[in-house]
């Protein structure tokens, strides 16, 4: 644990925030404070030269669900675990090392390996007996139905003209 | 690493309204090879296309878009574009037998290095 993990937001992530939007600074500061607070149980590997691999994510909504697509290349599906707790999903998992070579000699390394946990936080009740995940081409899609609760209380409201 | 040199892009403009990205890459040299693995998630092998142009080595992944229309991008990491990355050969590599394989979003190139790049002993037989 060194002094940068005391503090849950890096010089890094106030840098973007001129950018963005305030919610998604927001929610960005709290999955950086997620994986801050996760750093010190040992899953993350052992920092070194390399910088330990952490997959992107993108969310898209529509009416009736929220679909989550996370990077995760070269992972196998049994290497990742997708689990739902009350309003937040987690996806972990770990990116392997080649370890195939003996006799090798590496000139540039740029991916990066080791294990990954991230947390998103859902705005909206979803059916967790539906969700749905998919590993394609080295991205997984989670689709998590809204519940039928969420999606009637959903309310449209009348914009009026005087 | 004389063998495989990073060239610099050009700038081709292309038909395709995507954005472009250069994907990650480790370059391992091996006893009788270099082995190049990309990270190129949301590429398969239809959607790869890996030319040699005399010593020019370009790769280019084509990812199709899997967001559909009515989705709202809410929240966003990384972009949907296209990778494409390009090396310099040197004559050390036998560009006729390099071989190329992906899966899960990985692409695995396995360049060859030539007979005469190749270490050999060269056996001294006694004069007279």
């Amino acid at each position: 644990m060194t002094i940068k993990h005391l503090f849950p937001v890096s010089k890094k992530d106030v840098a973007q925030k001129g950018e963005e939007h305030p919610i998604m600074s927001l929610r960005r500061e709290m999955d950086s404070m997620f994986d801050t607070f996760f750093r010190g149980f040992g899953f993350e590997p052992v920092e070194g030269a390399f910088p330990a691999f952490n997959p992107k994510i993108d969310v898209t909504d529509t009416e009736k669900d929220i679909r989550v697509y996370a990077e995760l290349p070269g992972i196998d599906e049994k290497d990742i675990d997708v689990s739902m707790s009350k309003d937040s999903l987690t996806i972990r998992g770990e990116k392997k090392e080649e370890s195939e070579t003996k006799d090798k000699d590496y000139h540039r390394i740029e991916r990066s390996y080791g294990s990954f946990s991230r947390t998103i936080h859902l705005p909206v009740e979803v059916d967790t007996d539906k969700i749905d995940a998919q590993l394609k081409k080295g991205v997984l899609t989670i689709t998590l139905p809204k519940s039928v609760k969420a999606v009637e209380d959903t309310k449209k409201i009348q914009v009026k003209v005087e | 690493m004389k063998e495989l040199q990073e060239k610099t892009q050009d700038k081709a403009e292309h038909t395709r309204e995507r954005r472009l990205y250069t994907p990650a890459v480790d370059i391992i040299e091996r006893k009788d090879d270099i082995l190049l693995i990309a990270d190129m998630p949301g590429v398969d092998e239809n959607g790869l296309d890996i030319t040699v142009d005399k010593r020019d080595l370009t790769i280019y992944g084509k990812v199709e878009a899997e967001i559909p229309a009515n989705h709202t991008l809410v929240s966003s990491e990384y972009g949907i574009g296209d990778y494409q990355r390009a090396f310099t050969l040197s004559d050390a590599v036998d560009t006729e037998k390099i071989q190329a394989t992906i899966k899960n979003g990985v692409l695995r190139l396995v360049l060859p290095k030539a007979d005469a790049a190749m270490a050999r002993k060269i056996p001294v037989t006694a004069g007279v």
